[in-house]
């Protein structure tokens, strides 16, 4: 192959290489001396040790082969005796996409193993930006990207969603606590907090906010959420794209100035705090004047400080901790949170190896975004599977949304009987709250009552489970389970929300999906898929269809489901019967 | 006994030449390394308490003696052993070329005899063993290129010259001498272009990643807690 005939985006992948590189990255291109020891580190490597093509430094050879060919002269002049490589075509390219995006994690356990100090998690993430700089990268990192750029958020969740959800969330909240002022103060100018959180607790975990509220309620803070700009996640972290990392960071800082707030709390979110506290200050190029920490800190602050009380007692399962990657071997962050699991459940059990030393969940990186890559990622997390099964615990706790996401992948995958949580949860769950403001027992809230929820799932058990689950509730439901049966029964029905499995035995969901969004009669009734499958999400996402209104992963479990079932059908400002 | 015109040469203007030429492509590599941006944290630090920057730049400068600190070396104390041995062999090695040119009464006392033969005979032995794993372990023989397998082969070859020169004993002639001195110069100019060099890469990967992670409050990293 010649200059000549190197495609399009093989040049503009060249003419940026000198760009991405920092001494750092360069004296990681030069120091590896192959020895080896970096490959019993990495988790991908660990569970498929017959495939070589997973060392990190092999991994890490695709960029520094081409680094050689073009930057250190020594690969220029003598190509062949140090393995340096150009690259051509698109079909290199997309090699380069597998191994930066498909088989790294941007864990970080190599580079720390490495007696070089080879940064190979930043090595890769300087190949990933580069591969998305000339648009080769996986779709789902596309999407996201451009969501993250457009709408403000990774997610795409609209303004008006956000703030509706918020609004939900109080209104839950100050009847839980019989407090009408216990509510999510919006935009308040000099609070002394203001909280940003993860897309992610708007669209599947809401529970999440409202057990922060109740903490920062419980503790009196003057906190607020900015009705703009709060997401403090950041897909430049994963894709690589500096100017992305900076554009995010930038937006979440600049929004905390103009409401001078005195501290920026990052919720539970293992790249949104590496992103927000450590590096979108480096990508943006600038320093910006924003305290800020981790909400671990910030209720283990409180705790220490007396401002809420908190009984263990009530976390009664046994528990177990996963450092996030980012957190652990990015940010420091290991004891903090070990040390508020211990105030706030009496069962912890550490698991092995841990701290900067944890094996990653396997869904970080940007994985769970990438669904081609499921098959390999969760076979690449046997290893994560038996470290947690040794523990013994019952639940998994993780300060990282996408750890949750996952850990949750990998404990239905390898059929672990374990749940996993966050710190902000089990805080909430141990809250003493003062008797004079706690709710009154009333008698059993029928929170559906009024709705038809048509239930459609294959496996008899989960039918039986989620129609008695919503009927209890007072839904009228009607329980499908067979697939070429739910348009003709959603026509005559027509009901409020259908509840939607994925893989079922003829007729997938997509295609149910697909079916109902194109009949006039069925297309406006909102669906919520439900499966115990997340890696065929990608037959519903993929679809030219509107999406569902809502997504859960099995195991659900009552409040999970009560919570997305009401948020969909947008129960939150309506008052609840209560059957007396 | 008097040495030849050839080992004469070989071991002062060949070995001063050979010298000067790695310090001059040294200088040139560091110069390049430097050339490029240097990305330095830019926010506050991180970590619990007081934060000192300054003891993550030396922990991971010291991190190579500390075989307990990194997993991959706790878990493998033999393959440290074996890195500790084999580098202790090229130190060894080098430190020869400068004292029988220029302190041989050092080499008429039989310990130091002894201790250079000692530890360039085991670096050889290791030096032959890790040549078998880079080309029997599937993952080595995928990462490695020629330079590394001509490096590894390079200096496993210098170890037994080394080993017999020790004694500086040219009552045999003059060729396991001059053999060593040549190998040596050659040692020397390849050096800064081949992977040897990751010896002068290695204090600064080790001070960036150190001034980071000290940054960050990772470094000094805290032991994880084992299992009893």
């Amino acid at each position: 192959m010649s200059d000549a005939t190197r495609s399009h985006k093989a040049k503009k992948f060249l003419e940026r290489l000198p760009k991405k590189l920092s001494r750092q990255i360069v004296g990681s291109l030069v120091g590896c001396v192959h020895c080896g020891m970096c490959t019993q580190s990495c988790h991908y490597m660990l569970s498929n040790p017959e495939d070589p093509t997973f060392a990190p430094a092999h991994k890490a050879d695709q960029l520094r082969k081409i680094f050689k060919r073009h930057i250190d002269w020594t690969g220029r002049v003598f190509p062949w005796w140090v393995s340096a490589k150009s690259v051509f075509t698109d079909s290199e390219l997309e090699d380069l996409k597998d191994i930066a995006f498909g088989k790294c994690t941007n864990c970080r356990r190599c580079t720390f193993n490495c007696p070089m100090g080879v940064d190979f998690a930043s090595a890769n993430r300087t190949l990933r930006g580069l591969l998305v700089h000339v648009g080769v990268m996986p779709e789902g990192v596309a999407v996201v990207s451009k969501d993250q750029w457009e709408i403000g958020n990774q997610m795409g969740v609209l303004k008006e969603d956000y703030i509706e959800t918020l609004e939900w969330m109080s209104d839950e909240l100050s009847g839980e606590l019989g407090d009408a002022g216990a509510r999510i103060p919006i935009d308040v100018k000099n609070a002394a907090v203001v909280y940003s959180i993860n897309p992610r607790e708007v669209k599947y975990d809401p529970r999440s906010i409202s057990d922060a509220a109740k903490i920062f309620w419980a503790a009196r803070e003057n906190w607020c959420m900015p009705s703009e700009c709060w997401d403090m996640t950041n897909f430049g972290l994963f894709s690589g794209d500096d100017d992305l990392g900076g554009a995010a960071g930038r937006r979440l800082f600049e929004k905390v100035m103009e409401l001078k707030g005195r501290k920026l709390v990052i919720s539970e979110c293992g790249h949104g705090y590496r992103s927000t506290r450590c590096e979108a200050q480096n990508w943006a190029g600038q320093s910006f004047p924003v305290d800020m920490e981790s909400s671990v800190i910030t209720m283990l602050r409180y705790i220490k400080e007396g401002r809420i009380k908190v009984d263990k007692a009530k976390n009664k399962e046994s528990y177990t901790f996963h450092d996030s990657c980012n957190n652990a071997r990015s940010c420091g962050l290991t004891e903090e949170p070990r040390e508020l699991l211990n105030l706030v459940a009496p069962d912890f059990r550490e698991m092995h190896p841990n701290r900067a030393e944890n094996y990653c969940c396997t869904g970080g990186g940007g994985a769970m975004s990438m669904s081609e890559y499921t098959p390999r990622r969760l076979k690449s997390a046997k290893i994560k599977a038996e470290q947690l099964k040794a523990t013994g615990a019952t639940v998994v706790v993780t300060s990282c949304h996408n750890c949750v996401d996952g850990l949750s992948d990998l404990i239905k995958h390898y059929k672990l009987d374990m749940k996993v949580t966050q710190l902000v949860n089990l805080v909430a769950e141990a809250l003493v709250i003062p008797a004079k403001v706690a709710a009154p027992a009333a008698g059993k809230v029928l929170a559906l009552a009024g709705r038809t929820i048509m239930v459609v799932d294959d496996e008899p058990d989960a039918l039986t489970f989620f129609s008695a689950l919503l009927a209890d509730h007072g839904a009228r439901t009607i329980p499908v389970s067979d697939p070429n049966e739910v348009l003709k029964a959603a026509r005559k029905e027509k009901p409020d929300l259908i509840t939607l499995d994925i893989s079922m035995p003829g007729k997938d969901g997509g295609e149910v999906l697909c079916e109902l969004r194109k009949n006039p009669e069925t297309e406006a009734i909102k669906v919520c898929v439900i499966t115990g499958r997340p890696e065929l999400r990608k037959l519903i996402y993929d679809r030219t269809v509107r999406p569902p209104e809502g997504y859960l992963d099995k195991p659900v479990d009552e409040a999970k489901l009560l919570t997305n079932v009401r948020k969909i059908l947008e129960l939150a400002h309506e008052d609840v019967p209560v059957e007396s | 006994m008097s040495e030849s015109a050839l080992l004469h040469f070989a071991q002062h203007r060949l070995q001063e030449a050979a010298l000067l030429c790695m310090a001059v492509v040294y200088a040139f590599r560091i110069r390049w390394l430097l050339s490029f941006k240097d990305a330095r944290d830019k926010q506050a630090p991180t970590g619990r308490g007081v934060v000192d920057p300054e003891s993550g730049k030396y922990y991971s400068l010291a991190n190579i003696a500390m075989p307990w600190a990194m997993e991959s070396t706790r878990n493998s104390p033999f393959f440290y052993l074996q890195f500790a041995v084999f580098h202790l062999g090229v130190a060894c090695a080098i430190t020869l070329s400068f004292i029988i040119p220029y302190l041989p009464g050092l080499l008429e006392l039989p310990p130091v005899v002894k201790a250079i033969q000692g530890f360039t005979a085991a670096a050889f032995v290791i030096g032959v063993g890790r040549m078998i794993r880079r080309i029997a372990v599937p993952v080595m023989r995928l990462i490695s290129t020629p330079d590394d397998y001509f490096s590894l082969a390079l200096l496993t070859v210098w170890f037994p010259f080394a080993f017999l020169a020790a004694p500086n004993d040219r009552g045999g002639g003059e060729g396991v001498l001059l053999t060593f001195f040549f190998l040596t110069a050659f040692f020397l100019v390849y050096v800064p272009f081949s992977k040897i060099s990751h010896y002068l890469y290695y204090p600064f990967t080790r001070f960036w990643l150190g001034r980071t992670m000290g940054h960050r409050g990772v470094f000094p990293m805290r032991q994880p807690v084992h299992p009893r």
